[in-house]
């Protein structure tokens, strides 16, 4: 008895229709192809994972709030292309670029945060608007050529940052333990602190959560300029890795991202989210990526399948809650 | 013992040009539960919307235990002891009961990184309080609000006003789409109240909910008090149900 509730409540979990999906994904591309598990593929797949799972991370607490973030996939692309600017224009080291880039990102989420909160206006609208103005920006500072990046070749923080070291025969990307980092504290704060239970509020019901004293409109810039950095993280790791910094690179991230957060269980209307799901999510989409590629299907039908993963995790997720809600 | 635990003097309200409350002026004393009763657009949920900080008030005192206040929002209500339960509205549906008993004062553990919440304290607090309540039934405070019937919501709202001892609890129609037996429990909490030292505002659509559980009734018409001393033991329902339509003016004009 105390093992089928154990079990009914696992299978009833959020997270649990993404594990499933994620551990059949593995299966059928392993079946396919024994090159699929091999070690070069795991690190290979996992130094590409963690760049847009850095973006996932963040905007899953910002969807838990109620918000999100269209402007990611431009930030993505431009803070690369402005650390990488003003490095090699030789006005400052890598390490003050980046900080310098990071800011800039920073500013770009509160200004994001901002107009959502203080001028009421739809974070679909606010941010497609700023998807716009930082994309444009990248391109008419750039005149659309990218950045030369060779000139970090050994440099300290390029390494620290998106270096590489080998454990054995697996090659360990540095991004790879960022990530796990970030996980584990976009984790704890989601579901152990304090700030975490305003971000759930937040989302779940602002009035409510407003009226007990929870500062919402604070609670979300902070998450909006959250967001933004782990965009530009994102950016600069992935432009360190394939050294080049172009200001198209990032374009329809937001999308993907914003993909991986739903599959993963969290909720586009706010009030839940799940950084476990996320973390599942981030991989089925990244895996399925990498996955039909080594299986022979052509990189161009990729978005066939995610676009139906997607439709088919959602009903399984509305399905879950209506057995939830009738007290399953 | 019956101080005036509030009084509001000569409140104004104008929506624009409609003048939603005129000159109105009422006391609720310490430990006294006072049914608020009038017909729709009498003007119950604008003096209530004052009284809870969400609008602001045009003209006019609020005094609280003699004390000149101003309400400028819900935070502020709060923090001068002024508690607004509307129907479901006032609890996060996804969050845990316990979660919702303590947003906006969740007790943290040491000053470790980003304030950890202190689950056990919040666990613990929250068993007790829905004891207090008398919600007899065993629901762990892990539940979340979404999976609780109407009766028990209220009962969570009315706890968490108990637990951080608002002296006024303003119960917005908390007997609406209630069952028999949860209404009966929501009246018990509100008695419950009153008997550990609070004061309520009752305002219900249904008189015999109000009837069982007042010491005194307010009848509002037209955005002014009609009769704020109705005492529910020496007066019959149709008399006050004649109050709150204006019947007893006719009469007394055709007369």
């Amino acid at each position: 008895m105390q093992q089928r509730t154990f079990l009914q409540s696992f299978v009833s979990k959020p997270e649990f229709g993404p594990l499933v999906l994620l551990v059949l994904e593995l299966l059928i591309f392993w079946s396919f192809n024994s090159d699929f598990l091999s070690l070069p593929n795991i690190s290979n797949t996992l130094s590409f994972t963690v760049e847009l799972g850095l973006i996932a991370l963040a905007m899953t607490m910002l969807m838990t709030a109620g918000e999100f973030d269209l402007s990611v996939g431009s930030v993505f692309g431009f803070s690369a292309v402005l650390m990488w600017t003003l490095f090699n224009s030789e006005v400052m080291p890598l390490g003050v670029a980046f900080l310098v880039a990071i800011a800039f990102s920073l500013f770009i989420g509160f200004i994001n945060g901002w107009f959502v909160t203080k001028l009421n206006i739809p974070s679909f609208l606010v941010t497609l608007g700023m998807l716009l103005v930082v994309r444009g920006t990248a391109l008419y500072v750039t005149d659309g050529f990218p950045q030369r990046t060779w000139t970090a070749e050994g440099n300290w923080f390029a390494n620290l940052l998106a270096g590489s070291f080998f454990i054995g025969t697996f090659r360990m990307y540095m991004s790879v333990i960022w990530f796990a980092v970030a996980a584990f504290v976009a984790h704890y704060i989601l579901t152990k602190s304090k700030a975490g239970n305003w971000i759930q509020a937040s989302g779940g019901n602002p009035n409510a959560a407003r009226a007990r004293g929870v500062n919402v409109s604070r609670t979300k810039i902070y998450l909006f300029m959250a967001s933004s950095a782990m965009a530009a993280l994102a950016g600069i790791i992935s432009s360190i890795r394939t050294s080049a910094a172009n200001p198209n690179s990032g374009t329809g991230y937001e999308l993907e991202v914003i993909a991986m957060v739903v599959i993963g269980g969290t909720v586009l209307t706010g009030g839940r989210g799940t950084i476990i799901g996320t973390v599942l999510g981030i991989f089925i989409l990244r895996v399925m990526r990498n996955g039909i590629v080594m299986v022979g299907v052509p990189g161009l039908a990729y978005n066939i399948f995610i676009g139906a993963i997607i439709l088919g995790m959602m009903a399984l997720h509305s399905w879950l809650e209506r057995r939830h809600n009738a007290g399953v | 013992m019956a101080e005036d635990l509030i009084r509001m003097e000569k409140i104004n309200k104008f929506y624009g040009r409609i003048h939603a409350l005129r000159d109105v002026s009422l006391t609720v004393k310490t430990q006294e539960v006072v049914g608020l009763l009038g017909d729709n657009g009498a003007g119950k949920s604008t003096l209530i919307k004052v009284l809870s900080g969400a609008v602001p008030l045009t003209s006019g005192d609020i005094l609280i235990k003699g004390r000149k206040v101003e309400l400028k929002s819900t935070a502020d209500a709060i923090a001068n002891g002024i508690e607004t339960i509307f129907q479901d509205s006032a609890l996060v549906p996804q969050l845990s009961i316990a979660r919702n008993l303590f947003l906006g004062r969740e007790p943290v553990k040491g000053s470790g990184f980003l304030n950890r919440l202190d689950q056990e304290t919040m666990n613990a607090s929250a068993r007790e309080l829905l004891r207090r309540v008398g919600i007899t039934k065993d629901i762990p405070p892990e539940t979340a609000i979404s999976s609780l019937s109407g009766g028990e919501r209220q009962a969570v709202a009315i706890a968490r006003a108990m637990q951080f001892d608002s002296d006024l609890i303003i119960l917005d129609e908390p007997t609406n789409n209630l069952g028999v037996a949860e209404t009966q429990g929501v009246l018990r909490f509100v008695r419950e109240a009153r008997d550990t030292g609070h004061s309520c505002i009752f305002i219900a659509h249904n008189i015999h909910h109000v009837f069982q559980v007042v010491d005194r009734i307010i009848v509002m018409r037209g955005g002014r008090v009609v009769a704020d001393d109705i005492d529910p033991k020496t007066t019959t329902i149709e008399e006050v149900e004649r109050i709150i339509t204006g019947e007893e003016m006719l009469n007394a004009i055709t007369a």
